[in-house]
Formats: C-alpha cells, sequence, structure tokens
C-alpha cells in the first residue's frame, strides 16, 4: 500500500513522498525558524496537489512543525515570549489592515502586479543582505560570540527609537528597546504577509535579528512560536471558510516536518549564528530566483485554475 | 394482374418483418462495462474501465466517457508590464464536461460529417462549437483559449481523445467490439456516462449508453463529508491532530535524548 488517496486534493500520492517533504521543510524550520510555506507550497503544487489545498494544507502541516520546533527552543531557553507577545500584536493588527489593503489593490486594478513585485523584491533585499551581512560576519572571524548587546546607537533612528516611552528590558534577549517597536514592526509583518499571501516567517527572522537586535538562536525559537500562532488561525479559517485542507496529506506531512523540526533544532545548536544566517540566506536567494524565473519565462499553459491565490 | 400484386404484398410484408428481427445486418448497438462502479479507497490509484458489446456490422465506432457539462472559471495568464507573466483576467468556459475521453475506431473527422459532430458531441471541435466563453471574445481568441483549455484538461488527465484501441470482431451476429480505458485518480468522484455510437456513411446509426459511477467509500467518504459540512469541527481537529503529533514527538526526542 504506497499509494494513498487525498480526499480533499482529489490526488493519490505515494506515501513516502510527503512523509520527505515534511522531513526536508520541517528541519529547515527548526534550523532556521521559518514555516517554510515558500518552499513547501510550491512542492506540493509540482506533485499535482491544487494550489489552495497545498498553501491551506501546509499551513496546518506548520502547526504541527512548529509546535514540535517551539517545544525544543524552549526547552533549549530560546524563547523570548515577552518579544514574541508583543509582535503578535502587532502582526495580527497588521494582518487585518493587510488584508483591508489587498481590497483597495484590487479595486485599483494591477493589484497582482504589485503584490508579486514587493515579494520577487523583498525576498532579494532580505535574501542579499542576510547573504553578505553573515559573510562578512563570517570572514572577520567570530571575535564576538552570540548574544550582541544593547543596539549601537550611533545612527539618527537608534537614538529616537532609544527616545520612545515603554522602554522595557527583554531578558531572554539581552535588549532594551521600546515596547512599541515590536509592536509596529509586527504591524509591518503582518501587513507585508497579508499582502503576499505568505506567512512571514522569512521577515519576521530579518526583522529580529536586524532591526530588534535579537540573538540569531532566540530569533529561531521566539519566530516559531509566532508562526505557531499564525498557523493555527489560517488552518481554521481555510477548513472553515474554504474546506481546502486535506486532513490526509496533513497528518503525512507531520509524520515527517514534526521529526523534522527536531532534528533541525538539534542540528541548529551545533551551527554558529552567521553560519545559520547564511545558510537561511541561500535558501531565501534560491527561492527568489526560482520565483523570477516563474514569472519570467513563458508558462507552458496560459490558463490555471481560477480560486488559487 | 391486381389479384398477384396483392398476393405478392402480403408475401413480402412477413418477409421485410422477417428481415428486420433477423440478426445480422440489424444487429442493435450494445455496451457493456466490467467496472460500473469505481469506490475510492484509502489505497486507491485509478482503476481501468473495460467498455465492450455488439454492433452492426460495417460500421465504425466511437466511445466517448463524459461527466456533467458545466461552466468552469478560469484565470487567463498574460504577460502584465511587459515583463511579468501572470493571471491577468477571469473567463468561464460554459457547457463543457469535466471529464471527455474519446475513442474512435478511425479519425473522427473522416468517418463524421462536421453535423454529426456537433449534434452528437463528438470530438474536441464539437465540444468547442458547443461551449460558450464568458465575457464573449473574438473568435481568434476564443479558439486561442479552447485550445488553451483543452491542453489544460489533457495535462490534468481529465481530457483525452484518441483513434484507434477499439478491438473489433466479426461474428454471426453483427460484430462484437471491446476497448480499454485507463481511469486515472484525477478522474473526480461524480457520476459518468458511457455513449458508443455507431458511424456509416459519415452519419450516426445507432448508439447505447450505459452508466459509470465513482464514489468515495470508507475512511475517505468520512473525512470528505467532514471537510465539507462541518468545516470549523475538521478544522479544530486537524489543528489538535497537528498540535499533539508536534508536541508528542517534542517530548519523544526528550525522553530519546536524555535516556540515550
Amino acid at each position: 500500500m504506497l499509494h494513498i488517496y487525498l480526499p480533499v486534493a482529489h490526488s493519490s500520492i505515494n506515501i513516502f513522498l510527503p512523509i520527505g517533504l515534511g522531513l526536508l521543510v520541517g528541519m529547515m524550520s527548526g534550523l532556521f525558524g521559518v514555516g517554510g510555506g515558500f518552499l513547501m507550497t510550491p512542492l506540493l503544487m509540482m506533485v499535482g496537489i491544487p494550489p489552495t489545498v497545498a498553501a491551506a494544507t501546509d499551513s496546518n502541516q506548520i502547526v504541527g512543525a512548529s509546535s514540535s520546533g517551539s517545544y525544543a527552543h524552549w526547552r533549549l531557553g530560546n524563547i523570548d515570549f515577552r518579544m514574541g507577545l508583543y509582535l503578535l500584536c502587532g502582526s495580527f493588527v497588521g494582518g487585518l489592515l493587510g488584508v483591508q489593503l489587498i481590497k483597495f489593490l484590487r479595486e485599483m486594478g494591477n493589484a497582482d502586479f504589485v503584490i508579486k513585485v514587493t515579494y520577487v523584491l523583498m525576498l532579494g533585499i532580505v535574501g542579499t543582505y542576510m547573504f553578505i551581512e553573515s559573510l562578512m560576519a563570517l570572514r572577520k572571524g567570530n571575535k564576538e560570540e552570540e548574544g550582541q548587546e544593547e543596539p549601537q546607537g550611533d545612527s539618527r533612528l537608534a537614538k529616537i527609537v532609544q527616545s520612545l516611552p515603554l522602554q522595557t528590558r527583554f531578558e531572554k534577549s539581552g535588549v532594551t528597546q521600546s515596547a512599541i517597536v515590536p509592536v509596529i514592526l509586527g504591524a509591518f509583518i503582518g501587513v507585508l504577509a497579508a499582502v503576499m499571501g505568505v506567512g512571514g516567517g522569512f521577515l519576521m527572522v530579518p526583522v529580529m535579528v536586524y532591526l530588534l537586535k535579537m540573538p540569531m538562536r532566540v530569533v529561531v525559537g521566539t519566530s516559531l512560536f509566532l508562526i505557531l500562532f499564525t498557523c493555527i488561525e489560517v488552518t481554521f479559517l481555510q477548513a472553515y471558510t474554504n474546506h481546502t485542507v486535506d486532513f490526509m496529506l496533513a497528518v503525512l506531512l507531520l509524520a515527517g516536518s514534526t521529526i523534522g523540526a527536531q532534528t533541525g533544532t538539534l542540528l541548529g545548536k551545533r551551527l554558529k549564528g552567521d553560519q545559520l544566517k547564511i545558510l537561511l540566506a541561500i535558501v531565501v536567494l534560491i527561492v527568489t530566483v526560482k520565483i523570477v524565473l516563474d514569472l519570467t519565462m513563458t508558462p507552458d499553459i496560459l490558463l490555471t485554475t481560477a480560486g488559487g491565490e | 394482374m391486381k389479384r398477384f400484386l396483392k398476393t405478392i404484398s402480403w408475401m413480402t410484408f412477413p418477409l421485410l418483418a422477417f428481415m428486420v428481427a433477423a440478426p445480422g445486418a440489424w444487429a442493435q448497438t450494445t455496451v457493456a462495462t466490467d467496472n460500473d462502479t469505481i469506490d475510492i479507497r484509502i489505497n486507491y490509484n485509478g482503476s481501468t474501465v473495460d467498455v465492450s458489446g455488439n454492433t452492426e456490422d460495417d460500421v465504425d465506432l466511437v466511445i466517448r466517457i463524459d461527466s456533467k457539462y458545466i461552466n468552469e472559471k478560469m484565470m487567463v495568464k498574460a504577460k502584465v508590464g511587459g515583463l511579468l507573466w501572470m493571471n491577468s483576467e477571469k473567463v468561464e468556459f460554459q457547457n463543457v464536461p469535466n471529464l471527455y475521453y474519446l475513442k474512435s475506431s478511425a479519425d473522427v473527422s473522416k468517418i463524421l460529417d462536421s453535423r454529426e459532430q456537433e449534434e452528437y458531441g463528438i470530438g474536441y471541435e464539437a465540444l468547442a462549437a458547443n461551449a460558450a466563453i464568458e465575457p464573449p471574445v473574438d473568435p481568434g481568441k476564443a479558439k486561442t483559449l479552447f485550445s488553451e483549455f483543452i491542453r489544460y484538461k489533457e495535462e490534468g488527465k481529465l481530457y483525452s481523445q484518441t483513434v484507434g484501441g477499439v478491438e473489433m470482431e466479426a461474428g454471426g451476429n453483427g460484430q462484437s467490439y471491446r476497448t480499454t480505458f485507463d481511469w486515472p485518480y484525477q478522474a473526480p468522484p461524480d457520476d459518468y456516462l458511457i455513449t458508443v455510437y455507431a458511424v456509416r456513411d459519415g452519419r450516426v446509426v445507432d448508439s447505447a449508453e450505459t452508466g459509470l459511477v465513482v464514489k468515495e467509500v470508507g475512511v475517505e467518504k468520512a473525512l470528505t463529508e467532514l471537510a465539507q459540512e462541518k468545516g470549523g469541527l475538521y478544522g479544530i481537529a486537524a489543528i489538535i491532530v497537528a498540535l499533539a503529533a508536534g508536541l508528542g514527538v517534542g517530548v519523544i526526542f526528550k525522553t530519546g535524548g536524555g535516556a540515550h
């Protein structure tokens, strides 16, 4: 019994395929603190799962992978709950705003163009910046250990940020910030994630590393913890309104991804923050190139099912 | 003379009646399948459908399996800003089947008049002629869009049109035929119709049809019904299972790591 029929996707699949995919993406999730939706959804579509089912089922799978990863990171003391809570509040509000923004963009026409270009630019800029920055840091050698201290207060922006009210000490991350900063950054990620239709893990990680100056290991744990909540919400909404979660497929993906997330976390313990960053940067850049190719090369068939993204 | 003619006509009538009832040149077309119900179980990976029956001598056969004719919404990809390919407009293909398989003993365009093809919906060209695109487009674009639609369906294994592969054997009672359709897992649960047309001199001279039901059973059926009818409950169950799996594996790794 190598094949299993997926009732919602109306598709039959070799069981080792989703387990293998789950293992791979779950590992990345535990390593980098991303949901991996930007990787899993296109992979599932490649094996014949309809786009809407692929996206919805993937968010169900991420609930498993990120709870597995969050648990592992929590045991390692890598989750900054206070920072996570502020970011979550911000991204919740941002998500609501983002949904309205999409409606507005669609009414203006050409919304998809704006969305796709924003997506590619964000991925490209984030990937390139992380790549160069971590490469330089790796070259410099590891003079400083992980767990940087306070943000460097040279720039004017940093001064303004420091003068904001509600300065809070985030013990786990070892930084002192105004509570307004993570809320605003969370809102920004929420807007972008809603507009681009992605979970936002790949945006959350660089924001925490570069703007909130959190150490990489805490970033990964906290990001996974946030993704867990986002994906619980998305899974419920998709199942309730669109009926697109394929439970059978989710279970197979989970079998791989929950184990993958644990392995990823263990592997992450052996790598330095900059090594993790450069690996994530490479993955993000590969995904960017793939999306650019998909967008610029003439498609094989000029029609696609309506009801996708 | 008059009496002679009357006698002849009385003698001719039973002869004609006998000829109509006699087997052979006047055999009726029949159709049957070995697989009129396909159950989708947990390990379902497609099936095959054998179609067989009898028909008249000296005819070609067209065998079609199709589903209900519906309207399908699709997105058309176009180059935006002269640079990027993306979904640009929504179109609706009206009066098209979700699934359409056609096999014929010879090329449909050579054995059937185009009017007959259209009337009976035989072949891709007839499908195009009987379908409509909404919002309306010019004939050139409609042709391109429809051929893209066919390619999309063929890629998804929901449409096919092939010539040959129909075994026909002459017997005392007309001729018998047999063919096998691959039934891919992509064909969703639905009620399908198998129709056989006997074709002679460019026209359909006889036809027969039978049904084919594809349905989910057992776990597959229960899950589909739950997903469709109790979406909220299904969503919560999916979340709980995912959380339990994630945390369960977490605990296993913890104890595993601690013990060894």
